[in-house]
């Protein structure tokens, strides 16, 4: 032999001389595995069809699942980018704010591309009779800009140039306007009650603390999580003028290396901070479905097993009634790995098919589902949404899974046929 | 190969079979000899339960023998693996059963095509064979059916198609016509004594019934298990030809 392989040198060298054994080619093997799902209509179809149903539902159920948490990060991360860390001082053993000093340190760590602040003061609003205690934050542009407010009446560029407020609607009802657009261009008091550690202390005595000022109010802001939510913004600037404010509370933190992401957190919290980012409500989402996906996992085996009961049970019978062929292709030559191949490829061939029918129906009745809510999503003003995802890695798995549903079920009725005499055909009934 | 080896197909010496049942000792065959020459219409005769199909199996390799040795084409057939054994029935010995058995999802063209599949031959090209085959013994219009839709003696020809794919140098037929009824049996027969003639084939037939001696040109008798005679045929073919075209002329 010309294509002597290193392989077949050491395989001489240890076992000898191999016998020359005649096999089937493959195409035949395949080509009798077809025929003998073909004239077994019913049979096939039952056997096929309970297979596809099988990695149908499973199909279904995780491309749901899949495609239901890609639906929710997507929504969660819209307006949370992940390279925004938030930081904020809930620590109250030790009492940290954001001031230049702090800021320059966060600002050092590397990675950190950027730093902006909040401060919070609170006090209580006066308009005539009306008055409410309500916090009044004092942000900066690139704060403001960042937490993706969702502002009334007054452009973003005007508000962050300006020095009056912006005001929630429920805010706005309780300082006496009937519609929140009504406060817009009117003016208001605050009574401030500043935190001593955000102040400028040597110009303490001047300001600080003092009542009555009087803020325009600007525009509304619309707080996209509660209706109900009772504060007004202003920008930091304003805070800094009016009430000596030089430090923030909360800060939000842009990272340029998003892999870096855990590093710039635990230096951050090194300074006394506690830091939140998206990433945390991403990862809690991830490991809630997770779980999801192990009962969906469940659910699946319990139902695999009983379709690869079904085709296991096809397979002992098909070699039950093709006990006399065996024994005929036997006589006239073939050899046990001729048989064994035979039944293992029907078997292979009998899940593949089901997974392919499974695989694709799932995919498009969890397609269908989707468009059909869209459809009726879309009669009621609600944008649609695309909540079916089949990842790849999904598909291996399967078409992995048929590979060994196929083999598993396959080589006991194909051991077993393999097995048989030649002579059980030669005996006559 | 020598031209004498040539001359002897098939050299069966000392074969001994008993068969345990129970843990009893049951002997079928109480040692058997004989030599087959090439191109010899051989029927083995003999009563039910004489051992006949024993032997026949013991020759065509797939039972193996408790004593004795089975030498075909000059290779001693059972020193030597089952593999070995599968693949030289494939390559040299035509096999005719009782009753054919086919593989059920196949057509009658497929089925006679199996032996070269067998052999590693994809089923296209195992189908051209086949096609010469089957106008040989006549059934070419029955190519696309399937073979259980056969008559009997259809099916016979389809088998006798099948063994002779591959060229053998012999045909091993356990009671072909056991099944068919009195005429389907006779035309089987003259196709298969036909075929012999042409193709310079040895044959080796187990059957039971009387009428198909005139076929062979040698009869072996067996009785419990050995051979009780072996001669050649006294009303060998020719000679019964001429009988029966005698018979045939007087009718007319």
């Amino acid at each position: 032999m010309k294509n002597f392989n290193i392989f077949e040198k050491i395989r001489l060298r240890f076992f000898g001389q191999r016998e020359k054994v005649k096999h089937m080619k493959m195409s035949s093997v395949l080509l009798i595995g077809y025929r003998n799902i073909a004239i077994n209509r019913t049979r096939s179809f039952l056997t096929i069809g309970g297979v596809s149903i099988g990695i149908g539902i499973i199909t279904f159920l995780i491309s749901l699942g899949f495609g239901v948490q890609a639906m929710v990060i997507r929504e969660v991360t819209k307006n949370n980018p992940t390279e925004i860390v938030d930081v904020s001082n809930e620590n109250l053993e030790n009492f940290v704010v954001l001031d230049g000093e702090t800021i320059n340190k966060i600002k050092n760590i590397p990675d950190v591309k950027n730093v902006e602040v909040s401060a919070n003061i609170g006090g209580k609003f006066l308009n005539g009779e009306a008055q409410t205690d309500a916090i009044l934050y004092g942000m900066t542009s690139g704060y403001l800009k960042l937490s993706n407010v969702n502002i009334e009446g007054i452009s973003f560029e005007n508000f962050s140039s300006s020095d009056g407020i912006i005001v929630t609607p429920k805010l706005a009802a309780l300082l006496g306007f009937e519609k929140a657009q009504d406060s817009i261009g009117k003016e208001v008091e605050y009574d401030a009650v500043v935190a001593k550690e955000i102040t400028d202390v040597n110009a303490q005595a001047d300001n600080n603390g003092q009542a009555g000022k009087k803020f325009k109010i600007l525009g509304i802001v619309n707080d996209q999580s509660k209706a109900d939510a009772i504060y007004a913004y202003a920008m930091f600037e304003t805070l800094k003028r009016d009430y000596n404010v030089i430090a923030g509370q909360r800060g939000k933190i842009e990272i340029g290396n998003i892999a870096k992401i855990d590093l710039v957190r635990s230096q951050i919290e090194q300074l006394g901070f506690v830091t939140e980012s998206v990433v945390d409500t991403v990862t809690d989402i991830n490991s809630f479905f997770s779980i999801v996906r192990i009962v969906l996992i469940i659910f699946g085996t319990i139902i695999m097993s009983i379709s690869a009961m079904g085709m296991m049970n096809t397979l002992s019978v098909s070699l039950l009634q093709r006990t006399k062929e065996v024994g005929i292709l036997k006589a006239l030559g073939a050899k046990r790995t001729d048989i064994f191949k035979m039944f293992i490829f029907e078997a292979i061939l009998i899940s593949f098919s089901g997974g392919a029918i499974g695989l694709l129906g799932g995919y498009g009745v969890a397609k269908g589902l989707n468009a059909l809510i869209n459809l009726i999503s879309k009669r009621y003003g609600i944008s649609a949404a695309d909540f079916v995802l089949v990842p790849n890695a999904f598909v291996l798995a399967i078409v992995a899974f048929i590979v060994v549903l196929g083999i598993s079920t396959g080589l006991f009725p194909a051991r077993r046929a393999s097995k048989i005499h030649a002579l059980e055909a030669l005996r006559y009934e | 190969m020598s031209d004498i080896q040539n001359e002897i197909a098939i050299k069966v010496k000392g074969i001994k079979k008993h068969f345990i049942v129970g843990g009893r000792e049951i002997p079928i065959l109480h040692g058997v000899d004989f030599e087959i020459k090439k191109g010899e219409f051989v029927l083995l005769v003999g009563p039910s339960g004489c051992g006949k199909s024993t032997l026949l199996h013991i020759i065509y390799g797939l039972e193996a023998p408790t004593e004795g040795t089975v030498d075909i084409g000059g290779e001693d057939e059972w020193s030597h693996t089952k593999n070995w054994r599968a693949n030289f029935r494939n390559d040299n010995i035509g096999f005719i059963p009782q009753q054919p058995f086919w593989i059920k999802s196949l057509t009658v063209i497929e089925n006679i095509a199996i032996p070269a599949v067998i052999a590693g031959k994809t089923f296209h090209e195992g189908i051209q064979i086949a096609a010469k085959l089957i106008e040989l013994v006549g059934m070419s219009e029955w190519s696309n059916h399937r073979p259980y839709d056969l008559s009997g003696g259809q099916q016979q020809r389809v088998a006798l198609a099948r063994s002779l794919l591959l060229d053998p140098k012999f045909v091993i037929a356990d009671e072909p016509t056991g099944n068919l009824d009195q005429k389907a049996g006779e035309q089987l027969m003259e196709l298969l004594q036909n075929i012999s003639q042409q193709f310079q084939i040895t044959i080796l037939m187990v059957t039971h019934n009387m009428d198909q001696y005139k076929f062979g040109t040698r009869i072996i008798q067996m009785v419990d298990g050995k051979i009780t005679s072996d001669a050649a045929n006294k009303h060998n073919y020719r000679a019964m030809k001429a009988e029966i075209n005698l018979t045939k002329n007087e009718k007319q």
